[in-house]
């Protein structure tokens, strides 16, 4: 017997504080469709850049057709016949089909001048292996729908001599004909011994196309090569979500007020493209979670809600008073606070002290004719920061040096100053470790026990069961079901995100 | 730097009194600062050996403060301005529309008030335009501003016709001579302290300075939390443009005219004062000591070198030189 | 362009920026000069005055952002006005080399009869002044010189190094019974050559007077800002001079300024070019401004005279030659109190 395309054994890496991988075996054989599960943070993305070439691994062993490899660059995993389809597509926008096809191994003449007319001619060829003969070489990029970018992307991935493609939820930006046709793909290239590791949440694609299944979570391989049609959905769902963290989270109050009067109103709220009309309430002292995929509309609702974005039709009312849509400024006076989801990009001045973070959304109560009152801004700083222990307790440490924990817990000082009554939190525990989200979490039951009403969105649906009160479960851009978190648990949460179009 | 000497005192004590740190005045004396200081002692030194005589008097101290006043008032507004995130190429085409604006024979009927109020009007005109463009229009500051340059630049040789407009209104004059200086400081020099001190209030000690550099260290989590921006943007380029106004009027009063030619390459002498002063050109971070430090050492460098009567293209390659070796010092220090 | 046009123009620019101050800027916006100058200088006729064949002379000139080019501009534009069989085809002025050379380009395809060019930058224009000359379009150069004598029919232009001469001799005749004299140069914009020509010019005149050392040279840029700036600190670093030839008249107001604000008068001053300004302060003869050596812009009539001639086929008077010659140097007069009447109409604001 051939030995297997790819064997991967034990393989660990590590991040400043941070355990990506921590043993992981993946073995794919030639022509295989290979489906690898996972919650997300258990460490798909690591691996898929590991077999890039992107990242070293600290150990572990490759073997690649029985020798064994290393993969020092993404030069060298193409070199062996490794290709990757990440999800956020890599394409150029501005450079037309052919360009991005050939991009880094542009045919040429004398070594620098482009042989256009040859690139095309190849672009051509492998489009219509494709069975996509009417995508245009010369058309840019940036012109074509989502699912023909997709075929230039693997056409691209196809233009090396391939022997493995990676595709990281190539079906996401999809819609069920051109899912169909996608998988027409995989299937000719399987036909040609080309492997392929297929990275899906939809459980009914990896029944349709794949051999075998490689469940990941925490950073370990917890099965290896189970048969993808013959294996229960309940036994993939349970290996993907067995965990012990739920005593981290704090208790619930007692008889937590639903009959009060919502603090927060949304009615009929929606955007094109990314959620359909949305209502709920929330009540002052609740906590409501949002549980739903990447692309399922959550932080794209949060985001209308505040005013980021503009809404397409429906409203936001605040103690019953409509806001002005689109206007973060009238969301934030009416008391409204956000901590998004990129903590870096999107809330924290990074160069500047707590102080002024914290501080920043509040100045105007400070000063005086625009005349600041810094003892008074101090104070008050510190007093919120204290109140959610900050660590260092130090009103002038640079934001940029603390953790991730403390950074969130800077964000959320900056409303408890202002005072809000509704805290939208976006994926509060992203890149905060395992100790310090039991932290967080306590903060921010404290701050809803206190009044404070909290919508959550988080993509770790045991998170959203343990913190909130109330979950509504979203999937593509519809809220599909709500229910106190006692009443479910989480493999109904993942069958009802996870759950196909058509068997809803 | 000034962190690590604070944090580990705020891990030992309790966490009830960590003393906050605050000094007198509340001005701190940072690296920075510091190093730029050290660069001007140095040219002082070399200015005082090389030429003991004309170096080291009062009226050679009053001329450099004098030739820095114009410039410096610029480079107070640009400071802001790339504290923002922003850039503003056309201080030197406003400082020029400007000064002739406001010395034409039809402005100077009006006297003393009529050229003061037409240089601030025109700076504050053109500082609108250009924040109008950038905060409302979309536009990105380098070509707003590069477009402002070219149109003032323009508007200003149309006014002139190409000649020089000569002042004959006796107290503007009078400003820039030796009899009003008060206790042997010269009035352009005051004007020049007084914006100095007003920049750095309104940096270190209003909203509107926290504000600005909200918006020049994270422009989105500034929206988010809630700022103005692009009313904070409007405000920042009517601040260099108001700037550029007072420059231009100190300018008429130290040349006693107005000509297209005025204010040529001041945004380029702006904006290396305030990258030399520790501004950071992708914005967030800067000081108004910083910038009028960089002034007074380009100004002190010219003046030693004019002293020693080196030639110009000396004098240009030293400058770039320096300038070089300033930004790498810097490099230096804020990894440290 | 009339005035009333111009000031229309300039309101509706800036006619939102100006808000409430609108009324009074656009008021003070117009720069009616009391009095005429710059312009037409009548200087001695030429051959023949009376109307002759038509010429159309073609003229290209830089953009006229300094005084002294625009009188350039405005002499042969009231030369050309003077003679009913002259059109003139003048181009917007540029500092553009590669848009000079369209300008000239253009008025070949309009077959002009004869071109007069004042390049932005004389190397960069020979080529396509050679295709002129090529086209059997005379050329005349004005000022900077184009890089090949074929490139061009007769050149006219000033004469640097002798403007410096003249102004040594002066200087050095005034101050040749002092005993040490020193003397100080404030130059014009350093990386031009007829900078370092005037500056050569200067030297070798005072040369000729063992008792008077050049103590000091810093440049300047043409400009009055820059004249201040620069001359402030000459006069920082010399305590005690007795004389200053300042090359040029423009920057020579930012100059006059700083000694003013120095409150020196212990030196006579000459200055270069022969702007009104200069002309003024000399008659007054107040300061420390004594004389001024010229640098002509009339040079421009001249040069229509010299098109017209060429164009009707016909020589200069008062030479025997029947052709006119192939280059003209104008002489760098000293303008001082005595004759500083004479001049007064040819001085540029």
């Amino acid at each position: 017997m051939p030995p297997p395309l790819l064997k991967m054994t034990g393989i660990t890496k590590h991040f400043p504080g941070v355990r990506a991988l921590d043993g992981v075996d993946l073995t794919v054989a030639e022509g295989e469709v290979h489906c690898l599960l996972g919650q997300n943070g258990a460490g798909k993305s690591t691996l898929i850049k590991v077999l890039a070439g992107v990242h070293q691994p600290d150990g572990g062993e490759i073997l690649w057709q029985g020798t064994s490899t290393r993969l020092k660059s993404p030069t060298a995993a193409m070199r062996l016949g490794i290709a990757t389809m990440y999800q956020e597509l890599d394409l150029v926008e501005h450079l037309s089909v052919a360009e991005n096809i050939s991009l880094g191994h542009e045919p040429t003449r004398a070594g620098f001048v482009v042989r256009t007319r040859s690139a095309r001619r190849t672009a051509a060829e492998l489009l219509r292996r494709l069975g996509h003969p009417e995508v245009d070489p010369a058309t840019l990029v940036g012109e074509l729908s989502a699912a023909q970018q997709q075929i230039v992307s693997m056409a691209r991935a196809l233009s090396h001599e391939v022997r493995l493609i990676v595709m990281d939820e190539p079906s996401a930006a999809l819609d069920p004909d051109e899912v169909r046709n996608l998988f027409r793909i995989i299937e000719r290239l399987t036909a040609d011994g080309v492997a392929v590791i297929y990275i899906s949440h939809r459980l009914e694609e990896i029944r349709r196309i794949g051999k075998r299944v490689t469940v990941l979570k925490d950073g370990r391989s917890v099965a290896d090569g189970l048969p993808a049609v013959s294996t229960p959905a309940r036994d993939i769902v349970a290996l993907m979500t067995g965990r012990d963290v739920e005593h981290v989270f704090p208790d619930r109050s007692p008889g937590s007020p639903t009959t009060a009067t919502p603090v927060l109103q949304v009615e009929g709220l929606s955007r094109e493209g990314e959620f359909e009309p949305v209502t709920f309430g929330l009540h002052p002292g609740e906590i409501v979670g949002l549980a739903g995929l990447v692309g399922s509309g959550r932080s794209e609702i949060l985001e209308t809600i505040y005013g980021a974005r503009r809404p397409a039709t429906g409203r936001v009312f605040v103690n019953g008073e409509p806001l002005r849509p689109g206007d973060v400024r009238a969301a934030v006076r009416a008391g409204i606070g956000l901590a998004p989801e990129e903590r870096k990009a999107q809330a924290l001045l990074m160069l500047e002290s707590v102080t002024r973070n914290v501080s920043v959304s509040t100045l105007s109560r400070f000063s005086r004719a625009g005349w600041l009152d810094r003892t008074a801004e101090r104070t008050a700083a510190q007093q919120a920061t204290r109140e959610l222990v900050l660590r260092p307790d130090n009103p002038d440490a640079q934001v940029k040096n603390l953790s991730g924990g403390n950074q969130q817990k800077a964000v959320l000082a900056r409303w408890l100053l202002r005072g809000c009554k509704v805290l939208l939190l976006d994926e509060p525990t992203r890149g905060v470790d395992i100790g310090a989200r039991a932290e967080l979490y306590a903060v921010v039951r404290g701050l809803a026990d206190e009044g404070l009403a909290v919508l959550l969105v988080s993509s770790e649906v045991p998170e959203v069961l343990g913190l909130a009160d109330r979950v509504l479960v979203l999937r593509e851009g519809r809220i599909v079901h709500t229910a106190p978190a006692g009443e479910l648990d989480e493999h109904r949460v993942l069958d009802l995100v996870m759950e196909g179009d058509h068997s809803s | 730097m000034t962190q690590s000497a604070t944090a580990p005192a705020a891990e030992k004590s309790a966490p009830d009194v960590p003393p906050p740190r605050r000094p007198a005045l509340g001005f701190r004396l940072d690296m920075r600062t510091l190093s730029l200081l050290g660069v001007l002692a140095v040219l002082v030194v070399v200015g005082g050996v090389t030429q003991p005589d004309s170096f080291l008097d009062t009226s050679n101290v009053q001329l450099i403060l004098t030739q820095a006043s114009v410039i410096g008032v610029v480079t107070v507004g640009m400071t802001f301005v790339i504290i923002s995130g922003g850039i503003d190429l056309s201080v030197g085409a406003i400082v020029a529309l400007a000064s002739v604006w406001a010395t034409t024979v039809a402005t100077q009927e009006y006297g003393f008030a009529g050229i003061l109020f037409t240089a601030v009007v025109v700076g504050l005109g053109c500082g609108l335009v250009n924040g109008l463009l950038i905060a409302y229009g979309g536009l990105v500051p380098f070509i707003a501003t590069l477009a402002m340059l070219a149109a003032g630049r323009g508007l200003a040789l149309q006014i002139t016709d190409g000649k020089t407009q000569v002042v004959t209104v006796d107290g503007v004059l009078k400003l820039g001579e030796r009899d009003s200086y008060i206790l042997g400081v010269p009035p352009l020099v005051m004007v020049f302290a007084a914006v100095t001190v007003v920049g750095w209030l309104l940096l270190n000690r209003t909203t509107f300075g926290r504000r600005s550099v909200a918006v020049g260290s994270n422009a989105e989590a500034a929206r988010l939390a809630g700022i103005d921006v692009r009313r904070q943007r409007l405000y920042l380029y009517l601040l260099s443009g108001l700037c550029c106004g007072i420059a231009a009027f100190l300018l008429i009063v130290l040349s006693g005219s107005g000509q297209n030619t005025n204010g040529n390459l001041y945004e380029l002498d702006a904006i290396a004062a305030a990258i030399i002063g520790g501004t950071l050109l992708s914005g967030g971070r800067g000081t108004i000591t910083g910038s009028v430090l960089g002034v007074l050492i380009f100004i002190t460098i010219t003046n030693i070198f004019a002293l020693n009567n080196l030639e110009t293209a000396v004098q240009q390659i030293a400058k770039g030189a320096i300038i070089v070796a300033a930004v790498l010092v810097q490099h230096r220090t804020a990894r440290e | 362009m009339s005035q009333n046009v111009n000031t229309t123009r300039r309101r509706m620019l800036f006619g939102t920026a100006a808000l409430s101050a609108g009324a009074l800027l656009t008021a003070c916006v117009s720069n009616q000069p009391k009095d005429g100058g710059g312009g037409d200088a009548q200087q001695a006729a030429v051959a023949d005055d009376k109307p002759g064949k038509k010429v159309t002379i073609g003229f290209a000139g830089p953009q006229a952002d300094h005084g002294w080019l625009k009188a350039i501009n405005d002499n042969a534009k009231n030369r050309a006005k003077k003679y009913k069989d002259v059109t003139l085809e003048a181009t917007e002025g540029s500092n553009d080399t590669a848009a000079q050379i369209g300008q000239v380009e253009t008025l070949i395809n309009k077959k002009v009869d004869v071109l007069v060019i004042l390049p932005a930058d004389g190397k960069a224009l020979t080529q396509v002044a050679l295709k002129a000359m090529r086209a059997g379009i005379p050329v005349i150069n004005l000022d900077r010189a184009f890089a090949s004598a074929q490139a061009y029919r007769c050149w006219i232009g000033g004469d640097n190094y002798g403007m410096g001469l003249n102004a040594g001799h002066y200087i050095g005749e005034k101050l040749k019974d002092k005993k040490n004299a020193r003397v100080v140069e404030l130059a014009g914009l350093d990386n031009l050559e007829l900078t370092k020509q005037r500056t050569k010019g200067f030297d070798d005149a005072l040369k000729n007077y063992p008792n008077i050392e050049k103590v000091a040279r810093q440049a300047a840029e043409f400009t009055v800002e820059s004249g201040q700036a620069k001359m402030s600190q000459l006069l920082q670093a010399q305590k005690n001079f007795d004389a200053l030839w300042n090359h040029d008249d423009d920057q020579g107001v930012g100059a006059l300024r700083a000694i003013k604000q120095a409150g020196r008068d212990d030196f006579l001053m000459v200055g270069g070019a022969g702007a009104l300004s200069a002309f003024q302060e000399i008659k007054q003869d107040r300061g420390v401004l004594k004389a001024t050596v010229l640098y002509p812009p009339t040079m421009a009539a001249s040069a229509i005279d010299l098109a017209r001639a060429l164009g009707q086929g016909k020589g200069i008077g008062g030479m025997a030659e029947f052709e006119i010659p192939s280059s003209v140097t104008l002489y760098s007069a000293v303008v001082d109190k005595g004759n500083v009447d004479q001049y007064m109409s040819t001085g540029f604001r």
